[in-house]
């Protein structure tokens, strides 16, 4: 009896949060990320969203020495935007701002479940639940002739081999447009946006 | 002198080059009327809105939130709810939000509930404005501003009565609550010309006496008691927003697409015009094949007219064989014959096409909004010119092999 009404109060006590919870994901598409540029003036912002199996190839928390260690690389790496996406030197472009970091897809969701067991589910309970992670990175490049950023050349595909292709979306004078980087034409041309 | 020959020789036989002439005319014209109706399709398209950085609406595709809310095309997206709409708002990167209610009709045309300000903020045609004709834009409650094609089509004058029906082309008329034509807008060549916008209260204040689509038997509230009520939309269709910096777009983008308490999504205009054309591009693919097949057929049909050509000429080619000329003469000749058919064939090509262009390019956009721009020829349009008179020679190479052959054979036979 006493068992049962623990449960049942336990089952009251968990309803409400359930009926709080939202679920939704974003897209994942291994292989694919996707890459905003928006030109405004001599400022060129950018934010790179690649899933982890592109960048070093898994998407579970890691764990082991090996696995922490190459995020960590992976995140050197991505934090210099100019060695992935290279642009003419007559650009004369320079890094102001680079941030990158690791997310797990239900860091979106917003879990309004007690504070006391929140620190228990943090680490493998959630990522193994939504199973994908990303990468995300926002760089801020501050170019001396805008007009020489005429096209983009990819070497993130060199840096990561699991990486197949980029959706491309840039805002500029001329609007908004998009386009698909594959590793075969690793050439991102803005001749036609900038 | 080969020229003055092969000019000659095809005057002498005026009737059956004109009619290979106008089938490669009319094949190129084809082919280029193609490429001019997609690529004008492709830039009216582009052209309809600008100016805006996102369109907001309920969760769906981005092509099917941009062809509905923009170009009101294709299925109805869900609302959105007035109460997220208020929160974008009210966000920091937001400049400008204009909301937008679709939904309702009179006669063919659209109805659309907005604010005023979407005089200001809606631009086409790289930047252009909204402009009133004659009268001026809603101000009124009971105001309609109408586009130039609903004032052509209905004959409408402005202070003209109108009356809004409820869902498309639908029976049951809102008849208790006339309208009355404040403004009618400039032509644009644009979905707003198709139009008829009143403001978003007035989309309220029609349904004042329906619920659930129907009226409600005997009652009918006065126009004043209705200007008394709170006439708070409870959705709408969606939202074009401004943005304050451009780097901002994309964040703001993330975040509605992200937004927890609604599914939305937000979409740049350029990029969901590009999303469509991708899907667009297949039967492009196709239809440019077809035309090119019809330029093939066309020269095919050139072949064949001078291999025919062949036999009634056989003595044309012996006397110029007993003439001294030699068997390459009579090759560069039939070859220079054709390029010429070919040539004369694309130019009055070009011109039947501008010609037509010139025709139906108002015929075009009063039937499908579609403006057409009559430019001179693209370097790509001269290219194809250039490929079909080089194809025409090249083709002709197989009648004037058998000639060369011919010649030489026929010039050692006595024949008479």
């Amino acid at each position: 009896m006493k068992l049962l009404s623990l449960l049942a109060l336990s089952t009251l006590a968990a309803s409400p949060a359930f009926a709080q919870e939202t679920r939704q994901l974003d897209s994942h598409e291994h292989g694919v990320g996707q890459l905003d540029i928006a030109i405004d003036g001599s400022q060129v912002a950018m934010e790179l969203h690649a899933p982890g199996a592109d960048i070093v190839g898994f998407e579970y928390g890691a764990e082991s020495d090996g696995d922490i260690a190459s995020v960590d690389a992976a995140l050197l790496i991505l934090a210099q935007p100019l060695d992935l996406f290279v642009v003419p030197d007559a650009a004369k472009c320079i890094v102001v701002d680079a941030r990158a970091e690791l997310e797990s897809e239900d860091e979106h969701d917003n879990h309004e479940d007690g504070d006391e067991d929140h620190d228990d589910h943090e680490g493998e309970d959630h990522v193994e639940e939504a199973g994908h992670t990303e990468f995300h990175s926002e760089y801020l490049l501050e170019c001396g002739d805008i007009t020489a950023l005429s096209e983009i050349s990819f070497a993130y595909f060199t840096a990561f081999p699991n990486a197949l292709e980029v959706e491309v979306q840039v805002i500029s004078d001329q609007g908004a447009t998009a386009f698909e980087v594959e590793r075969d034409a690793p050439m991102l041309d803005l001749s036609t946006v900038n | 002198m080969i020229l003055r020959l092969a000019l000659g020789s095809l005057l002498a036989r005026a009737l059956t080059v004109a009619m290979t002439v106008l089938a490669i005319a009319l094949s190129v014209m084809l082919f280029l009327g193609v490429e001019k109706v997609r690529t004008g399709a492709k830039a009216s398209f582009a052209d309809t809105i600008s100016g805006t950085d996102l369109i907001v609406g309920a969760r769906t595709g981005s092509v099917q939130l941009l062809l509905y809310s923009v170009f009101r095309i294709g299925n109805a997206t869900n609302n959105m709810t007035w109460e997220s709409y208020q929160d974008i708002a009210a966000r920091d990167a937001v400049d400008w939000i204009v909301p937008i209610s679709l939904g309702d009709s009179h006669r063919q045309f659209r109805v659309m509930g907005t604010t005023s300000e979407f005089f200001q903020r809606y631009k086409y045609r790289s930047g252009q404005s909204l402009a009133v004709s004659d009268g001026e834009v809603m101000d009124d409650l009971f105001d309609a501003t109408i586009g130039a094609d609903v004032a052509e089509t209905l004959g409408y004058n402005v202070g003209d009565p109108i009356v809004v029906a409820h869902g498309l082309a639908s029976f049951s008329e809102h008849e208790d609550q006339p309208f009355r034509i404040s403004g009618i807008l400039e032509k644009t060549g644009t979905p707003v010309d198709r139009t008829v916008i009143v403001s978003l209260e007035a989309i309220e204040a029609i349904h004042v006496d329906w619920r659930s689509g129907a009226q409600i038997p005997g009652q009918s509230t006065p126009a004043d008691a209705i200007r008394q009520m709170e006439l708070q939309p409870a959705a709408i269709t969606a939202a074009l927003v401004g943005v304050k910096g451009r780097l901002q777009v994309f964040g703001l983008q993330r975040s509605i697409n992200d937004y927890v308490e609604e599914p939305l999504l937000a979409i740049l205009p350029g990029v969901a015009l590009q999303e469509l054309w991708q899907i667009v591009g297949i039967a492009e693919t196709a239809l440019i094949a077809v035309s090119g097949m019809v330029i093939v057929t066309a020269l095919i049909g050139m072949m064949a007219t001078i291999f025919s050509s062949l036999n009634e000429r056989r003595r044309e080619m012996a006397i110029f064989r007993a003439m001294g000329a030699r068997p390459r003469v009579i090759f560069a000749m039939l070859v220079l014959e054709a390029a010429v058919m070919a040539a004369i064939g694309a130019l009055l090509g070009l011109i039947l096409l501008y010609l037509g262009l010139y025709v139906a390019q108002p015929l075009i956009d009063s039937a499908f909004g579609l403006w057409i721009p009559i430019d001179p020829p693209t370097l790509r349009e001269v290219w194809v010119l250039i490929t079909v008179i080089l194809a025409g020679a090249i083709v002709s190479m197989v009648p004037a092999i058998r000639a060369y052959r011919m010649s030489l054979a026929d010039g050692m036979m006595v024949r008479i």
